[in-house]
């Protein structure tokens, strides 16, 4: 029996030697390279699962790292685990999945050895237990996002999507790195179990700083208001890379760190506020956005988008175990759906909505699965995860958050039901679009649908056996029944029945759309809003080109002249020994 | 008030350094900038050995020096070779003239 410190490392470990070896078997055996990486991201999976039995509150491993980092902790709590067997599982399948989708690509080194390290990464991100060390994954994984989005590096829109979401996640890394230091500075070291253990012996106005450069970390990081615009350009990856960044790895490492950092950061004044608003607004905004939108990739980010404001919302309110609960459900029914699209793409080579259509026959196992995702999503009762997990985010903001947040949330909820239709009878109903013969997914595609199918229609199931091994994270006071308490305690809570309607209102709305016109041509200024993204486009436009036009007037002190150059380190030597005899006195 | 070493050296090293950076502010031939590196950096020597005096380690202060003779004779013969080279190639040894980040 390996011990839970070897097994930390090999789940880290394994997809990073993959990396190296499907690089090293070269891109003229392509067989090899497929096989190779489906092999070490699935043993990657077996680490982290044959983790969970020995899940421990203490940190199990510690490398000595010279004194000026602190020594390379890990800390297999049940949180760290359950997100490391996220990572990797559903890593896993986006692998097995690739092995179609990305057949008679060239460069498939490049693409497997990312996703590989990406994996590891994120895993390495959730198990270490030293801030600075959790800062460096959560750059590599940055890194290795923005390799994989401009996948496609002949494409400039696809360069230009990973360049935008290196920066914005940067921006967020920021955020943490401050953060990380100021720990240093009043703690001695970046320990995080001795941090949430005493962070009330803090000064409050540095922990004040710290809790909203996490947030500002996590809202980069899961694409929250007002950071989103990266996420839906991001669609410009292979559609695995979209299911693993949207499922897997990367957006729920901000959800993590907020949930990991709540019972330090609860007593913060404005924090927990801050965190429902960010959450809050974003979950209705992307919601209007997915509505307007006609590339199925980007309805599917949009609703990420908006699934993750509710995670969000959920912590902000109190709820992290609605918050995991919900994380769990989208990892399995956001891989579906991802996948299911890629399916779809691959098939009719479009992303196009109003070019498919009538997809359902020619495509059934593709239509069966993506049809329970996205009932899933819409938050469809009884046999759907999503239903559960969003009545229970519901729930925990009612009881814990403000009534507008609240609001907010349910009008979301009718939205993401009308969306789901939307897209839904968009691609496999109506007349079909003349696409000639359409093949139906591969057998690896298939390999990859199915347990996601099965997941989404049973990790409800798993309620209560889920919030005992989140344990510890959880908080006082917030232990959580068995399976059939929590479902119970979730079928009687009023907030259902409410939610229930307007999801309900949600679909009778696309089902008598054409009367609802009307309504919809009012509503159009909104419309056109939503598909400019809000103004937030035109935002970040004005910033590059702010940034740019500055760095262009600084130029003129690059001007190559030694003798100015002289001049300005006589300068500078002036200015420091003026700092220094100020200083002394 | 007598005229010990130690005034006299860091009289030495101020006057050398000043020297330095005046002709690196005012030439601009490239010979004549490298003419007033040396001279910056014989000032910096100076100054290490008188450091070293004061805090009555001389040795250690001396060797430094020699590092910084052996690193700043390298630094010379290059500079002094590749004024040869851009002589050959551009014509000219203005400073001004052989910058390229102009606008």
């Amino acid at each position: 029996m390996m011990t839970i410190g070897t097994l930390a490392l090999l789940s880290i470990g394994l997809p990073w030697i993959g990396a190296v070896v499907v690089r090293l078997i070269g891109d003229r055996r392509p067989a090899a390279q497929h096989a190779s990486a489906v092999v070490f991201a699935l043993a990657g999976a077996v680490a982290a699962v044959a983790m969970i039995p020995q899940k421990t509150d203490a940190n199990v491993l510690d490398l000595p790292l010279g004194s000026a980092f602190g020594h390379l902790t890990f800390l297999p709590d049940g949180l760290a685990v359950f997100l490391a067997v996220v990572a990797t599982v559903i890593g896993s399948l986006a692998v097995i999945f690739s092995v179609d989708y990305m057949k008679g690509e060239r460069q498939l080194g490049r693409y497997y050895s990312y996703v590989l390290f990406f994996i590891g990464s994120m895993v390495g991100l959730v198990l270490s237990s030293n801030l600075l060390l959790i800062f460096v994954f959560w750059e590599i994984t940055a890194l290795c996002s923005y390799a994989l989005i401009s996948f496609y590096n002949d494409d400039p829109k696809a360069v230009a999507a990973g360049i935008k979401a290196l920066i914005v996640t940067q921006v967020g890394g920021i955020g943490l790195l401050a953060g990380a230091l100021l720990l240093y500075v009043y703690q001695g070291s970046y320990d995080v179990p001795t941090f949430l253990a005493t962070a009330s012996t803090l000064p409050a106005d540095v922990l004040a700083v710290m809790a909203f450069g996490f947030l500002v970390a996590a809202a980069a990081k899961s694409a929250q208001f007002p950071f989103q615009t990266w996420l839906p350009d991001a669609m410009e990856a292979p559609t695995p890379v979209s299911a693993l960044i949207h499922a897997a790895t990367m957006v729920n490492a901000g959800v993590y760190l907020l949930a990991r950092f709540y019972p330090a950061f609860e007593a913060v004044p404005h924090w927990k506020l801050a965190v429902v608003v960010v959450g809050a607004v974003t979950a209705l905004m992307a919601a209007v956005m997915a509505l307007v939108s006609n590339d199925l990739k980007r309805v599917l980010a949009y609703s990420t988008v908006s699934q993750l404001g509710y995670m969000v919302y959920a912590v902000g309110t109190g709820g992290i175990f609605a918050s995991q609960f919900h994380l769990l459900s989208h990892a399995v029914f956001k891989a579906l759906l991802f996948l299911s699209a890629g399916a779809v793409i691959h098939a009719v080579h479009t992303r196009d909505m109003r070019e498919m259509g009538g997809l359902g026959k020619q495509m059934p196992v593709v239509k069966v699965v993506m049809i329970i995702g996205g009932l899933a999503l819409a938050g469809i009762p009884l046999f759907f995860n999503g239903f559960w997990s969003k009545e229970l985010v519901l729930e925990a903001g009612r009881e814990g958050g403000p009534a507008w947040a609240w609001a907010f949330m349910v009008v979301g909820a009718g939205l993401t039901a009308l969306y789901t239709l939307r897209f839904l009878s968009m691609v496999f109903y109506g007349e079909p679009k003349g696409h000639g013969h359409v093949h139906d997914a591969g057998p690896a595609m298939k390999i990859a649908l199915v347990p996601l199918a099965l997941g989404t229609l049973t990790t409800y199931l798993l309620a209560g056996p889920f919030g005992g091994f989140l344990g510890r994270a959880l908080g006082e006071g917030h232990e959580v029944g068995t399976t059939g308490q929590v479902l119970l305690g979730i079928l009687t809570a009023p907030t259902t029945f409410v939610a229930l309607a307007v999801v309900a209102l949600g679909l009778l709305a696309w089902w008598r759309r054409e009367s609802l016109s009307g309504l919809a041509r009012a509503l159009r200024g909104i419309g056109t809003m939503a598909s400019n993204s809000f103004g937030f486009e035109a935002i970040n436009r004005g910033i590059v080109s702010a940034t740019v036009a500055s760095a262009e007037s600084l130029r003129t002190t690059h001007n190559g002249v030694l003798n100015w150059n002289v001049f300005a380190i006589l300068v500078g030597l002036v200015a420091v020994l003026a700092i220094l005899a100020l200083g002394g006195a | 008030m007598s005229l010990s070493l130690p005034l006299l050296a860091a009289v030495g090293v101020l006057g050398l350094l000043g020297t330095g950076l005046l002709g690196l502010l005012v030439t601009r031939n490239l010979i004549k900038a490298v003419v007033g590196l040396q001279i910056l950096v014989k000032g910096a020597m100076l100054a290490l050995v008188l450091a070293g005096r004061l805090a009555g380690q001389i040795q250690i202060g001396q060797s430094m020096a020699l590092t910084v003779i052996v690193a700043d004779t390298i630094v010379s013969v290059v500079a002094l070779a590749l004024a040869v080279q851009v002589r050959r190639q551009f014509g000219t040894l203005d400073l001004q003239a052989l910058s390229t980040l102009r606008r």
